[in-house]
């Protein structure tokens, strides 16, 4: 059971900033998991809150103890690594039990532990085999149960679905969501995989050249990402975003550029001539005849995924995907029309690149 | 009508091989073996030959005189042999070497290791090439140096000890200082040995450890040493077949196997027989006795590091 709090953390290779002022408060029991493309800082950030890297500036917190300078033995976290990292020289039985023996508990306990680890994720038949002889999946499962052994205050998972196959990965994330709810631990999961990210998490933190970008909940980080780079890496395909003007006619916004004429609600008279940018999930679009529509474009290509179809379509400068059941009935090269709802278009700062939101008083940009 | 969907059937593969001429096939599963042909006819000249010939020398009386003639004499070399008592004191002090290396070789090496990971960036570099540094002194001229650091009267080992040991000519010291100067030898060697072994393994799993609860001599202990093990098993069959020969040149210039043999180890031996006695046969006896006994010894100890060793992976 514990809560772990960041603030600051700041960590530096020679001129790279790996983490840079990230600072999260995980509550009791949380499942967050730490989402970013790679070389983002996602290990860097979790291998601090393990202790394995020392942080160049700020502060953890455990529940309230400050672990900064804390060696990782004394923290009570369990990590699963990216490479398992199991003993190659020990018995699954023995890799299991390890951190009991370390901890110097009696030979019956460890004994009764493991046995009741191995039964619950199905490692029975394992137990005297060595690493080597083991699948990837068992592996990540033996790894999984060296963490379950002690009853940590929480687990540190570092993209341990990644040498899964697709199958094999959906289980497992069903099975670490289940095993979230049963135990109640704090889980902290890194994953550049955005389905892992909005499947198992309670709370989602997006993480860009070592910044936060944004934390939530998956359908808050879906629904109104707080950045432009949030909004492009959360969502398959992803949204579509187009630089326009606003323009206030008869206390409505309208979004104009080559192409674009689309209403965005109502506005004030100070959002009236400002830079923004559009976007527009694909499953927020809607085709319309061209000659009257919002949305004005060309269709360069159409995917097929099987229960439907996307288009990508070119809207003046801007690329703008549409997603809908199959056959969408459009073709590469067709001149195509597109409209949404209001509600479903998204504004950021064109120079912040932060999301735009509605408030009593005149719009602003979004402090986080 | 219904009609079931043709399964789906590859077209035919046109075998591109088939249609040539059998012959580059069965040139092409020779290069191979062409490759190793001339590695093959170098050990064959300088290895297997002269193994022949020794086994061939061992039951005949020869002088090493061209002009003489070799006379059969059959087994009596080897009878002669093991009646003699310098091969079984020879055998002794071939023990004695070996142990007396093993600190220099396994334990100094380990822990220099260890304490070396701690050390990092150019000072490693530095330390690296201090310890490394004895094994680029040729050793004869390092023989050289410690005959004038040995010196009984002026030497600086008596000076610094405070002692006056005539170092190589009493029994024991000569002993000792041939275990240790050999020993201060390979030390970089074996040094540099451990070092790639301890490269070898990952952080990960120190890592793991750390995170399991483990502090540092449980690390050690249960998971770097273990893992190191191949490599110890490694050095410890250098240090038994090579020891001998690793001491030769300093016994050579030092001490001449002396005083009294007590510096007369296998290796240094059948040299004398063959190069100093000029009984060829005797030599050649206790050189195929002693390939025979190492032969075996250093099949057991790559049982062992078969055995030992982790596939990581
Ligand atoms: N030990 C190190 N020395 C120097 N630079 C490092 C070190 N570790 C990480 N970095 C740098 O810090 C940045 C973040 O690395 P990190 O491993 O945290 O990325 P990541 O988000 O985990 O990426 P991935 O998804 O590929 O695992 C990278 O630019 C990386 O090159
Ligand atoms: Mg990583």
């Amino acid at each position: 059971m514990s809560r772990i709090q960041i603030e600051g953390l700041t960590r530096r290779f020679g001129q790279v900033t790996a983490v840079d002022h990230v600072g999260i408060d995980i509550p009791d029991g949380d499942f967050l998991v730490l989402l970013g493309p790679s070389g983002c800082g996602k290990s860097t950030l979790l291998r601090m809150i393990a202790g394995l890297t020392p942080p160049s500036d700020g502060r953890i917190l455990l529940d309230g103890r400050d672990i900064t300078h804390i060696p990782p033995r004394d923290r009570d976290l369990a990590m699963v690594f990216q490479s398992y990292a199991l003993y190659p020289h020990l018995t699954v039985a023995r890799n299991i039990g390890f951190p009991l023996r370390a901890r110097r508990r009696p030979r019956t306990e460890i004994d009764s532990r493991v046995e009741t680890v191995t039964r619950v994720l199905g490692l029975g038949e394992l137990l005297t085999r060595r690493p080597r002889e083991l699948s990837g999946g068992q592996r990540q499962r033996v790894a999984l149960a060296r963490a379950l052994v002690r009853d940590p205050g929480a687990f540190l998972l570092d993209e341990p679905l990644s040498n899964l196959d697709a199958t094999l990965r959906t289980a497992t994330r069903a099975e670490l969501t289940e095993l979230h709810r049963r135990l109640g631990s704090t889980f902290v999961h890194v994953t550049h995989d955005q389905v892992e990210a909005m499947t198992m998490a309670t709370r989602i933190a997006v993480l860009n050249r070592g910044r936060l970008e944004q934390v939530g909940t998956p359908s808050e980080v879906y629904d109104a990402p707080a950045t432009t780079f949030v909004a492009g890496f959360i969502g398959s395909p992803a949204m579509g975003l187009l630089s326009a003007r606003l323009d206030l006619v008869d206390g409505g916004l309208y979004a104009r550029a080559e192409g674009v004429d689309l209403p965005v609600g109502p506005g004030d008279p100070e959002d009236g001539a400002r830079q923004v940018l559009v976007g527009v999930r694909a499953e927020h679009l809607a085709l319309v005849a061209p000659s009257t529509a919002p949305l004005r474009g060309v269709v360069r290509l159409v995917e097929n995924l099987g229960s439907e179809e996307v288009a990508h379509c070119l809207v003046g400068e801007a690329r703008l995907t549409v997603r809908g059941p199959r056959p969408l009935g459009l073709a590469a090269g067709d001149s195509v029309g597109l409209t949404t709802d209001p509600e479903h278009v998204h504004l950021f700062d064109p120079g912040s690149g932060r999301r735009l939101v509605r408030t009593p008083t005149p719009v602003t940009a979004v402090q986080s | 009508m219904l009609a079931t969907l043709a399964p789906h059937e590859a077209p035919p593969i046109v075998d591109a091989t088939a249609v040539r001429s059998p012959r580059p096939r069965r040139v092409g599963a020779l290069v191979p073996y062409l490759y190793l042909l001339p590695g093959l006819a170098l050990l064959a000249v300088w290895v297997y030959r002269p193994l022949t010939q020794t086994f061939q020398i061992s039951f005949v009386s020869w002088n090493l005189l061209p002009t003489s003639p070799a006379r059969p004499v059959g087994l009596a070399n080897y009878e002669r042999l093991f009646t003699l008592p310098d091969f079984g004191s020879a055998l002794g002090r071939t023990a004695v070497l070996i142990l007396g290396l093993l600190p220099f070789t396994i334990v100094v090496p380990v822990v220099v290791g260890l304490l070396a990971r701690r050390v990092r960036g150019r000072a490693a570099t530095v330390y690296q090439g201090l310890v490394f540094a004895p094994l680029l002194v040729a050793p004869v001229a390092g023989a050289a140096v410690w005959q004038w650091l040995l010196d009984p009267r002026s030497g600086a080992v008596n000076q610094i000890l405070g002692t006056t040991v005539n170092w190589l000519q009493e029994p024991g010291p000569a002993q000792l200082a041939i275990i240790v100067i050999t020993g201060w030898h390979v030390l970089g060697f074996a040094v540099l040995v451990v070092a790639a072994g301890l490269a070898g393994i990952t952080d990960d799993y120190a890592e793991a450890a750390a995170l399991d609860g483990a502090t540092r001599g449980q690390i050690t202990r249960w998971i770097t040493l273990p893992m190191l093990s191949p490599t110890l098993v490694f050095l410890l069959l250098m240090t038994v077949l090579l020891a001998a020969q690793w001491s030769f040149p300093l016994i050579d210039t030092l001490t001449h196997g002396g005083p009294a043999g007590a510096t007369t180890n296998v290796y240094y031996l059948l040299w004398d027989y063959g190069f100093h006695s000029f009984d060829a046969g005797l030599g050649a006896a206790a050189g195929v006795i002693f390939f025979l006994g190492f032969g075996v010894i250093a099949g057991g100890l790559v049982w062992l590091s078969e055995k030992v060793s982790i596939h990581d992976n």
